[in-house]
């Protein structure tokens, strides 16, 4: 009983001893919180994204941090799954005390704990999710803290049905996951294909973790469809291609930007050659000296070749950059100060994912435009620009 | 037919020791995870160019010894309680416990697992159909022939029967009624990683693999009658078939729902599945 008694003494010492370090800590460090599915299908953009954060992160503090104090990540691991995006949100808020929040990936966990932020006045950089909300929130709260830095889905459906229509295709099958992130992808592209008038032969749907799309795909084809459009993750993308595979079926698939994940291009191998997907940043078409320093210093810290999922890493990089760029200027880590500076950055940015000059203002917060985003083209395990390979 | 292999693996326990272990489905996933790092590269989906009769080897072993694992910490202690229903929670919990370690030490993710006899679908009337799921067929029907053959013809067999029809007697017979029950647990287990390395190829390969193929398995076996083999067969085939129906019918979102309005319905009608015998409870 007595050595029970000293070893229950000891872990109360050192769980004090914790607390009082976190808290000393507390006033000499910014903390930004990160959260994202580090584990699971959609692992690769989340882990690449908060590698991102961090390079970005480490290169802040060693040139002197923010307003001399050094910027400190608590990042969380979401699994993907929305209630764990609202849980988290509360703790990064109420229990760490952030200054600001980056990420999150998926549409689902982004929509789930995105108006915890609003709430409580700290600004968000959305960095990945491409169907949160975002601009909409502005019909809904006065002061809107929710920012993104990622094409959002009715820009990538834009460019998905553009690259469409410059390939000449007319029938087009949808085919996207029953998520959230895989069903504003078919609501967008219905969209977009409807502004220029064409109407989809065959929309089905999958699920996560269904590893044989043969039945869809072969209502798709009966259906005299001449385009793949599709939406979803890597793991269930992968399927669908192997799925045409297996049926003989060989037609064009254009994409969510997730087609670019390592995920896809693993598990499809040789059938994942030709799809075709909008990007913000392109790996190995790094040309700026900022991007060949940030692929660069990205693999040398992280030892991989090539990223996981490049355009989450580029952007997670970016997303930190903005948010530093916007506390120097507001002087100042109070939420309502930074928004006001993010929404009027004085300072042109030339990040990674392209150059941002006032990325935001008090009516958008969407940083990425149509002009930004670049079509990328798997070819052998890899993505290229979809411009240099000929069809 | 994969999930005829699996419900066989539950029919081998059952039939000896009255008890199923209901870690099947992610034992089978623990195949395709070991039979996987044995020969293939995580990271790049590269082959480790290590001969396949490795992978081969490593599933088997660890079919056996996980089998006996099971037998030992979540079967034999639930049976000696007396209690009637434990080994249900103990290996239903022997499974998580997989699942989670495997998440843990391996990964969270999918990785495609290249067929060793290619992946280029073979064109039979212009339906494409992998090797591989030929494969499965051959195996799921040679271990079925196999274990039959086994448990009719040897003498280990016989005991593995005499074990099912009455225990007592048998341990009054000189039949080592604990080692024939560890036996059936071992050849299970191993059913069910073998299942694991030959499915991998067709689905890909990630801790939670097993998770709704265990289940499915288990309504083929009651579907199919627990202790008949070739019903089981028959309520594999059935379930897969019904299934691929559906999901090209009707909507691929509902293609689980007739296999288990399926299981209800006999549940209700016919308790001991299609082909299963009645058999008198003595109280």
């Amino acid at each position: 009983m007595k050595t029970q008694s000293i070893t229950r003494a000891l872990g109360i010492a050192f769980l004090t001893a914790i607390v009082a370090t976190a808290c000393t800590k507390k006033s000499n460090d910014i903390k930004v919180g990160v959260y994202g599915p580090f584990t699971g299908g959609s692992a690769p953009m989340g882990v690449s994204m908060r590698n991102g954060v961090q390079l970005a992160v480490d290169e802040i503090n060693a040139g002197g941090g923010v307003l001399g104090k050094k910027i400190v990540m608590v990042d969380r691991d979401d699994e993907a799954k929305n209630e764990r995006g609202g849980q988290i949100m509360q703790e990064l808020l109420d229990k760490e005390e952030v200054v600001a929040v980056l990420g999150p990936i998926n549409t689902g966990v982004a929509n789930a704990s995105t108006n915890y932020p609003n709430k409580k006045k700290v600004p968000q950089i959305i960095n990945v999710s491409a169907g949160a909300k975002v601009n909409d929130y502005f019909k809904e709260v006065q002061d809107n803290y929710i920012f993104r830095i990622a094409a959002n889905d009715p820009i990538q459906a834009k460019s998905v049905v553009a690259e469409m229509m410059k390939r000449g295709y007319k029938k087009p099958a949808l085919l996207c996951d029953d998520t959230n992130f895989g069903q504003s992808g078919r609501h967008n592209l219905e969209l977009a294909l409807e502004a220029v008038s064409i109407k989809p032969v065959y929309i089905g749907k999958f699920k996560i973790k269904d590893t044989d799309m043969t039945a869809q795909l072969q209502e798709a084809k009966a259906a005299k469809a001449d385009v793949m459009l599709v939406w979803g993750i890597g793991p269930e993308l992968a399927a669908v291609s192997n799925s045409m595979d297996r049926i003989g079926w060989n037609v064009d698939r254009i994409g969510s930007w997730t087609l670019a994940m390592s995920n896809y291009i693993v598990n499809a191998g040789k059938n994942g050659n030709g799809t075709t997907m909008p990007q913000t940043f392109i790996e190995l078409s790094a040309s700026s000296p900022r991007q060949q320093k940030f692929v660069a210093d990205y693999r040398k810290k992280y030892n991989e070749n090539p990223m996981q999922s490049a355009v989450s890493a580029a952007q997670g990089y970016d997303s930190m950059y903005l948010l530093k760029m916007a506390i120097e200027q507001a002087g100042s880590t109070e939420g309502p100060k930074v928004k006001a500076a993010l929404e009027d950055l004085q300072q042109a940015y030339d990040g990674v994912t392209g150059s941002y000059t006032k990325p935001f203002s008090t009516t958008d917060h969407e940083a990425v435009k149509e002009a930004n985003v670049r079509m990328g083209m798997i070819k052998d395990g890899a993505v290229v620009e979809a411009t240099a390979v000929k069809k | 037919m994969i999930y005829a292999l699996i419900a066989f693996g539950y029919n081998l326990t059952f039939s000896t020791s009255k008890t199923i272990n209901f870690s099947l489905g992610n034992i089978l996933m623990l195949g395709g995870v070991v039979g996987f790092s044995l020969y293939v590269d995580k990271a790049s989906g590269a082959l480790l160019g290590i001969p396949f009769i490795v992978p081969i080897i490593g599933v088997l072993v660890a079919g056996v010894v996980t089998g006996a694992a099971v037998h030992k910490f979540a079967v034999e202690p639930s049976l000696k309680l007396k209690s009637e229903y434990t080994w249900v929670l103990a290996t239903l919990a022997v499974g998580i416990i997989i699942k989670n370690a495997v998440e843990q030490i391996w990964d969270t993710g999918d990785f495609r697992f290249p067929s060793p006899l290619g992946d280029d679908p073979l064109r039979i009337a212009g339906v494409g159909i992998y090797p591989a799921e030929i494969l499965v067929v051959i195996v799921a029907l040679l271990i079925v022939v196999g274990v039959e053959l086994f448990k009719r013809k040897t003498v280990f067999g016989k005991a593995i029967q005499a074990v099912s029809e009455d225990k007592e007697t048998a341990s009054l017979m000189g039949i080592p009624q604990q080692f024939v029950i560890q036996l059936s647990f071992m050849m299970s287990a191993t059913i069910a990683t073998v299942a694991g390395l030959l499915v991998a190829p067709l689905t890909f390969v990630s801790a939670s693999m097993g998770t709704a193929l265990g289940i499915k398995a288990y309504a083929v076996g009651i579907i199919g009658g627990l202790e008949s083999g070739w019903g089981l067969l028959f309520g594999g085939l059935l379930l897969g078939i019904m299934e691929g129906l559906t999901a090209k019918y009707i909507s691929s979102g509902y293609k689980e729902m007739p296999g288990f309005l399926l299981l209800i319905i006999i549940i209700l009608i016919k308790p001991t599945g299609l082909f299963g015998k009645k058999t008198i409870k003595k109280v």
